[in-house]
């Protein structure tokens, strides 16, 4: 028994070991905060286009992976980060913690779409919309909101949902959006003092929840937990697609949106897999994967996923980018002082 | 111990080479060291990064760093402070409820003559089995704001997010580790007192307030205590039912994630090990005096039950069991559900999961939960036996190190584990390897306090004829010690595979791009929305962790009776 106990154990050790290494292919490790949704689709592409490399891969919220980032500083885990929020990666650059890289085929991105140094380079944009669903909208009697301005009638109380800007990129973005549209003089003031805080302390009367994922509003109001959740665009064709009663409306003010970025870790212990991962994330079949979700990809010409209104036909929200990646602490703690309890 | 073997002349020709006894001297002290140095650099020296993470700038060490600002930020921040009054509101109002309803469970379980006592025995064990987490979802299935109870039979607005929800979840997470600890106390105590107490003309009423609550009132103190602990550290739960209600464990999580705050995540996590800590201490101290209570002279007959106690009982038994299975079959079911509650066919889709761990996450869980059961089994028993036979220096010492981990919250070993560890030269830094030894080190006190009162029940007087007989340390270890305690050594196993199939507070922080762990993965499906996936993914671990269990109770069942042969 106990010979037995032992071999067995051994065998399992063995085999433990084995687990971890066996792969004779160039490792790459990659942290991602797009969507578990897609990126389980792009990664069977790019396993199946990229056949020498062993793609380890872990998806993080926006918040999680920067804290990650941040608790490896002296020892980097991942080699690059695909699709990460341009706020947050801009961040970083001045961290000294990316590695300037430009992927081939970095000519035919356009130019608001990368950084000139080559710190990152985008893959797409992804915008803030509302989803509803219609059987709760139909049991309260309420119409679809069609603007941030609408969520603030009384009748919606406690039947909205939205994301928590400091986990969620999308939650952030929504708020940057609104910091920028509702206050022309966003930059010349202290953020605390923005005009935006007055119609965000309105909403807060209305909101049920805040929650911590991006996609999750959407979701939870597709269940019927509530009745309006601000979220973005994608998720709605795929709830629709799965049969649940929801529809969608872009916040008529403009939609705020976001780049998704990918730059290369400084210290990348598999430099070269890495940088042959990034040139596949923007080749054009690449690509043509991310337009089967995404509003925008940073390929021109592309045309978007059905279900969805064209890029062309959008709002979208005057971002600033430098200045919401500057302030983006300060905005978090403004508004985690203000609405958290 | 030694000197059996030196004055006996009669057995001098099995006496040990010099040689072999040299060795000998040499084993104890090593193993000793080794489990020492094991605890000091897994658990203590992660303590410390924590520490210095809070109260020196920067995390660095040293005089002029050191800083209490942190902390002012902490009480200072109305947001972060209600996690605390969050906190201990919970845990106050867990423990009390859980207590109450345990202490009756176990009544009924050791005082009176229902039938069907092994089966609520099993149902009450059953949260065991599963991820802290499968209350909440179920619960949010239930009673959410579109849940089946709430929703769809009774129309109301009301829901259980928010405190109800967190507190409702842990009482039912916390009962079995409170039964075990009342039952055990109530099974000992002399029931021979309770009858002479009513052979002398006392009410019933008065029996139990003046005989049996007094007589068990450690178990009681020890399983609240307990109880309190394991509420006040858990994530799992509140992460997903609390909505906007924060508790520490969540704040953690959410200062360190959402706004990168190492320091004040650090801070919390020193706020958190103050109760928990507090709560082992009495849990500790109470241990030790249990003993005295029980009577060597314990008396298991039960006496007949008068028909109305027994009925009510019954009835009490089977309401707290309901509860259990409604929670494991809404999971269960849910998995299968196309569309809860819209679309009620059933389906395989979830089984499909969106996430990038998937399938692989449940492998390497299972992997990795092996590995520890073996492993933590072994290191445990090895430890037990040493401490416990061989009395070692700074005994007292070492059992101090192994009991500890137990005051550890979970997620502030698993922060620890990341500020301590995260340095290139740390190889095993993101490999399995540390998840592995994250859990045996979370988990040591309960498998070494296991290991040690078994090897108490071996008679020592079989341990002392094989070293008369010129057995070695070793020999006696692996030829008698470790065949007789095999019973503890699959318990521990199965103890410590059950752990690591179900924790999440201690690996959240751990989990990388090449080990995913499933139970780490519910979190995140749930989180992303994909309930009905973490359903599955839920139901997959159960089905797993008793797959292990049957097999464990055939293999258990098997050497026992080839024990009770030999003995």
């Amino acid at each position: 028994m106990k010979k037995l106990g032992l071999s067995v154990g051994c065998v399992l050790v063995a085999l433990f070991f084995l687990m971890g290494t066996a792969s004779a292919k160039d490792r790459v490790v990659i942290y991602t905060s797009l969507e578990n949704e897609e990126v389980v689709e792009y990664l069977e592409q790019a396993k199946n286009e990229l056949p020498d490399l062993d793609i380890q891969a872990i998806r993080l919220s926006t918040g999680e992976l920067g804290a990650r980032m941040l608790a490896e500083k002296d020892n980097p885990q991942a080699d690059c980060i695909w699709g990460w929020a341009v706020t947050n990666t801009s961040e970083f650059v001045p961290k000294g913690m990316l590695a300037p890289y430009k992927p081939k085929g970095w000519d035919k991105i356009p130019d608001n779409f990368k950084d000139p140094k080559g710190y990152w380079t985008a893959i797409d944009l992804y915008a803030a919309a509302f989803v509803g669903n219609t059987k709760v909208l139909e049991k309260d009697n309420l119409t679809m909101p069609k603007s941030w301005n609408d969520l603030l009638k009384p009748a919606y109380k406690g039947k909205l949902i939205m994301p928590n800007p400091a986990s969620s990129g999308t939650g952030f973005l929504q708020i940057a959006s609104l910091l920028v549209m509702l206050d022309p003089d966003y930059k010349s003031k202290p953020v605390e003092k923005n005009k935006a805080w007055d119609f965000l302390k309105k909403l807060d009367k209305n909101m049920g929840q805040y929650i911590k994922s991006g996609s999750k509003p959407a979701k939870l109001t597709a269940a019927g937990e509530y009745a309006v959740g601000c979220s973005f665009a994608f998720v709605y064709s795929s709830l629709k697609k799965k049969g649940f009663p929801v529809v969608m409306a872009l916040p008529e003010e403009g939609a705020g949106f976001e780049l998704e970025v990918n730059s290369l870790l400084k210290g990348a212990k598999h430099e070269k897999a890495a940088k042959k991962f990034l040139d596949w994330a923007i080749s054009k079949s690449a690509m043509k994967g991310y337009a089967k979700f995404k509003l925008g990809v940073a390929y021109p010409g592309m045309p978007g996923p059905k279900g969805l209104p064209a890029l062309g036909t959008v709002k979208l929200a005057p971002m600033d980018f430098p200045w919401q990646s500057k302030n983006r602490a300060k905005i978090l703690e403004v508004w985690t002082g203000l609405f958290l309890r | 111990m030694n000197k059996t073997y030196k004055e006996g002349s009669l057995i001098e020709k099995y006496q040990i080479s010099p040689t072999r006894m040299e060795f000998d001297k040499f084993i104890v002290p090593t193993v000793t060291i080794f489990i020492g140095l094991l605890l000091c650099f897994f658990m203590l020296f992660p303590l410390w990064s924590i520490l210095t993470m809070s109260f020196f700038k920067g995390g660095e060490f040293g005089l002029l760093n050191f800083t209490l600002e942190n902390f002012q930020k902490y009480f200072t921040t109305a947001h972060s402070l209600n996690a605390l009054w969050h906190s201990l509101y919970v845990s106050f109002a867990t423990t009390v409820i859980v207590t109450i309803i345990i202490f009756f469970f176990a009544y009924a379980m050791t005082r009176t003559t229902i039938s069907g006592k092994p089966f609520f025995r099993n149902i009450i064990m059953m949260p065991l089995v599963a991820p802290s987490i499968v209350q909440a979802l179920a619960l949010i299935y239930l009673f959410g704001r579109n849940g089946l109870i709430t929703a769809h039979f009774l129309h109301t607005d009301w829901n259980i997010y928010g405190a109800t929800g967190i507190i409702i979840s842990e009482v039912l997470y916390c009962l079995p580790h409170a039964f075990v600890i009342l039952y055990t106390t109530l099974s000992a105590v002399d029931i021979r007192l309770d009858e002479a107490a009513e052979s002398l003309g006392a009410t019933p009423f008065k029996v139990f307030t003046r005989i049996t609550l007094p007589s068990a009132k450690y178990g009681i103190l020890s399983s609240a205590a307990l109880t309190f602990n394991l509420t006040i550290t858990d994530f799992g739960n509140p992460v997903v039912i609390g909505g906007n209600y924060n508790v520490l464990a969540t704040e953690i999580y959410a200062q360190v994630t959402n706004l990168y705050r190492f320091d004040l995540g650090a801070t919390i996590s020193i706020i958190l090990l103050v109760p928990s800590l507090m709560a082992f201490m009495l849990n500790y101290y109470i241990s030790r005096k249990t003993f005295s209570m029980i009577s060597g002279a314990a008396k298991p007959v039960i006496p007949p039950s008068r028909p109305l106690k027994k009925i009510s009982y019954t009835v009490y038994c089977w309401l707290v069991s309901f509860a259990i299975i409604l929670i494991f079959a809404t999971v269960i079911l849910g998995s299968f559900v196309k569309i809860w509650p819209y679309d009620w066919s059933l389906t395989f889709q979830h089984y499909k999961f969106p996430s990038i761990g998937g399938y692989s996450a449940i492998w390497t869980s299972f992997w990795i939960s092996l590995i520890v059961g073996i492993g933590g089994a072994f290191i445990t028993l090895v430890a037990g036996y040493v401490m416990e036979t061989r009395k070692p220096y700074f005994k007292q010492l070492i059992y101090l190190l192994s009991v500890m981990p137990a005051a550890i919250p979970g997620l502030v070993m698993g922060l620890g584990y990341i500020l301590a560890f995260n340095k290139p030269y740390y190889i095993f830094y993101g490999t399995p390897w540390i998840v592995v030894i994250c859990i045996i080190i979370c988990n040591f006190t309960l498998g070494i306090l296991a290991s040690i009162s078994n090897l108490r029940n071996i008679d020592p007087s079989i341990e002392e004829a094989s070293i008369s007989l010129g057995g070695d340390t070793i020999r006696t270890f692996f030829k008698i010690i470790f065949p007789l305690s095999r019973v503890a050594f699959f318990q521990n196993f199965v103890y410590f595979f059950m752990r690591s199939m179900t924790t999440i507070s201690a690996v959240i922080f751990l989990v990388s791009a090449t080990v995913h762990l499933a139970a780490i993965e519910i979190i995140m499906l749930d989180n992303d929305g994909w309930t009905a996936s973490a359903n599955a993914m839920c139901t997959c671990i159960i089905v797993l962790v008793l797959i292990m269990l049957g097999l464990l109770h055939i293999v258990q069942k098997k050497t026992g009776k080839r024990q009770a042969g030999l003995v």
